[in-house]
């Protein structure tokens, strides 16, 4: 193994963290916001990577172009799955819980079934791009601009996120509505709202992510589970309910993924997240940067 | 009339007592279970699959002018013309669904014999369910060579495994060495199911036989979100032929990434699977120009013989595609198990078990480069030839072995 083969994998394992990061701190936020878990996470990326690929398909737009419209439709289409379905299976009067577990889990199967049955369950990807295929190369060290310009993406995608959480009054109403939804209510907060707006942001954060991946990957009906199931381990080691901690978990994610496979063979390589994810709640059953 | 209880009795009497009449009578249709993934990652296998398994019907249960077992007639004449109904299954590419699915088959839907399955991790506990029932099973596409070897007595495969078209590889590479073409090391990349680690195994073993130095021997887990930290690995080893046994997905994903990260071997040959797809040359075809790939069929046979290029103008018609590596051997696993129906003039399995076991097939009346069908005592076909196929300007041509090639290897690839 040599130093070139190390930095690499480090290099490949930080700009893929960070795209692990971006899928996963919209699921952090929905979560924090209102203690909900979107099992149709992984669904919400892959309608964004077939809308990016549909964009380019037909209208030869460029996924870098069609990332913001793809985003912005996927806010409505979050805070339209809050309004139609969420809103609802909170209110159940028995098994909360599960009424929202299996509402979540319900949409992603019925998502993926809609999926395979309109666009077939071939594999689709986006052959040429301004980025795709391109690298660029720094003694030796190979970065694919898809992913590199992904990692820009997503740190400007947190940063924009902070502030808006912590400069705006949306964002202010987004916190409070997290602290004490009851109480939000009495000084005129429309909670429904807030929450909309909560499910937008994070779904628009995804459709981010899916815009980019959809450069370098392939998309068919089921993409978002493997990507989904990364997802749920960086929320959970980065610490529920903390959007910082989602950012953070996702490198977490990605730098052990690249180490584990320079240790270990490639196909234990989730073996390493997982143990470390074990080791994080053993330690600090909140996850690194979870308040809750 | 008013409908009393009695009168519901009295109905249900009846029926029982006209049932094995009716039984008789349903040799009107024959059925038989096909089990593949159509729905998660491999669904569009599945999905092409049912086009092929519904070509070989329409043939068996028409009139067409074929040199192949059953066309010309119009079903399974020994069993007084009954047609074939196909019962298709889905598995997920999850070997206990596909057990769950065998049983359901096979106890609720009665089919006389089951086909499948693409994966061969399915075909382990497809297979074993079938032995239990004593309905045959037949693996159409699976390629592990652990399949066959494990004893079943309703097992039977009528394709190449693994092993033989690693075997044609190797005989490729002895050729080319011959003619002065420097491979001396391999780089191994198999995905960590059944079918990347029996293939993996089978190249090892000849490798070491045969004098090549595995310079990388990369397992990997298939469905992975990256492969960069494998193809850096491949990169470091830099071997004179890259050998990859993966599905379409991971095949995609491996091809970028060796793009992505500066890495271009002189030569790729592949154990098909991904590498045999549409969806794999249409996403990175670009970057595959003369990759080969084992294969047991090339549409270059329809020079030969006629039928081949009309039946594959049937299956085109269906799905869209041409014949594929995996497509062609779906067609041909069904034509074989209706043939044997036909000549166990019956649905019993152990009849029909007897019937594939006694199985003649010249290959003349196949779609395949195969010598003919004819099952060894574990029911595995040796005389089903493997070729190897070479992506050409868009499509692939036959280049080994010589008797088949239609052209020259282009070596290394561009």
């Amino acid at each position: 193994m040599t130093a070139e083969t190390i930095i690499q994998s480090l290099a490949s394992g930080l700009l893929m963290g960070l795209l692990y990061g971006l899928i996963a701190v919209g699921l952090a936020l929905i979560f924090g916001l209102m203690d909900v878990v979107n099992f149709a996470h992984g669904e919400f990326l892959m309608i964004a990577m077939y809308a990016t690929f549909f964009l380019f398909a037909y209208f030869a737009l460029d996924p870098l172009l069609s990332a913001p419209i793809v985003a912005a439709a996927l806010f409505v289409f979050g805070a339209v799955v809050y309004l139609l379905i969420v809103r609802f299976a909170v209110r159940a009067k028995a098994n909360t819980g599960m009424v929202q577990i299996f509402s979540t889990f319900g949409l992603a199967v019925l998502m993926r079934g809609v999926a395979q049955y309109f666009f077939t369950p071939d594999y689709r990807s986006i052959p040429h791009s301004w980025l795709g295929g391109k690298t660029i190369s720094i003694a030796g060290i190979y970065l694919p601009q898809p992913q590199l310009v992904g990692a820009l993406i997503a740190i400007a995608a947190f940063a924009g996120l902070y502030f808006f959480i912590h400069r705006t009054d949306f964002g202010r109403a987004l916190e409070a509505t997290r602290e004490d939804a009851g109480a939000v209510a009495l000084v005129g907060i429309d909670k429904n709202k807030v929450f909309a707006l909560g499910w937008g942001l994070g779904a628009a954060l995804v459709g981010l992510a899916g815009a980019v991946m959809a450069i370098f990957f392939y998309v068919f009906p089921d993409v978002g589970a493997s990507f989904a199931t990364i997802a749920y381990v960086t929320v959970a080691l980065g610490g529920f309910g903390s959007v910082f901690g989602a950012f953070a978990g996702g490198i977490v994610v990605g730098l052990v993924e690249a180490i584990t496979t320079l240790i270990l063979p490639p196909s234990l390589k989730t073996v390493g997240i997982y143990g470390v994810y074990l080791l994080v709640v053993f330690i600090r059953p909140r996850g690194l940067f979870g308040s809750i | 009339m008013t409908i009393t209880r009695r009168n519901v009795l009295l109905g249900a009497t009846a029926a029982a007592a006209l049932g094995p009449i009716a039984a008789r009578a349903q040799t009107s249709e024959v059925k038989i279970g096909v089990i593949y993934p159509f729905s998660g990652a491999s669904a569009q296998i599945g999905v092409d699959a049912q086009r092929a398994f519904e070509t070989a019907a329409e043939i068996i249960n028409g009139k067409y002018d074929f040199d192949l077992p059953l066309a010309r007639t119009e079903g399974l004449p020994s069993l007084g013309g009954a047609k074939i109904k196909l019962v298709f299954a889905d598995h997920q590419a999850d070997p206990q669904k596909g057990r769950a699915e065998a049983e359901r088959l096979i106890t609720q839907e009665k089919v006389a014999a089951v086909i499948g399955s693409y994966q061969s991790a399915v075909a382990v506990t497809a297979s074993q369910i079938c032995e239990r029932y004593q309905i045959p099973y037949l693996s159409a596409d699976n390629s592990s060579p652990s399949l066959h070897r494990r004893g079943l007595k309703y097992y039977f495969r009528a394709a190449p495994h693994d092993e033989m078209f690693s075997q044609a590889m190797f005989d490729f590479f002895d050729a080319m060495k011959k003619k002065g073409t420097k491979i001396d090391t391999l780089a191994l990349f198999h995905e960590d199911t059944i079918f990347g680690t029996d293939s993996s195994n089978a190249q090892l073993k000849l490798a070491n036989e045969r004098g090549y130095k595995i310079v990388a021997d990369i397992k990997y887990r298939a469905n992975s979100p990256s492969l960069s930290a494998e193809v850096q690995q491949l990169k470091a080893a830099n071997a004179d032929v890259l050998m990859p046994s993966s599905y379409t997905t991971d095949g995609i994903l491996l091809v970028k990434t060796m793009a992505e990260l500066g890495y271009k071997p002189n030569a790729i040959v592949a154990q098909d699977a991904g590498f045999s797809e549409k969806a794999l040359y249409d996403a990175v075809g670009d970057k595959l120009e003369g990759v080969i790939s084992r294969g047991s069929f090339s549409l270059d046979l329809a020079a030969k013989r006629p039928m081949v290029g009309k039946i594959n103008d049937m299956f085109k018609a269906k799905s869209g595609k041409d014949f594929n590596d995996y497509s062609s051997r779906q067609f041909m696993g069904l034509i074989v198990m209706a043939d044997a129906i036909n000549r166990a003039k019956s649905t019993d399995g152990e009849k029909i078990r007897d019937a594939l076991a006694a199985t003649d097939m010249p290959g003349e009346q196949t779609i395949m480069p195969w010598k003919r069908v004819k099952f060894d005592e574990n029911g595995q076909n040796n005389d089903a030839d493997p070729v190897l196929l070479q992506y050409v300007g868009g499509k692939f041509v036959t280049i080994f072995p010589t008797q088949a090639a239609v052209a020259q290897a282009t070596w290394p690839m561009k």
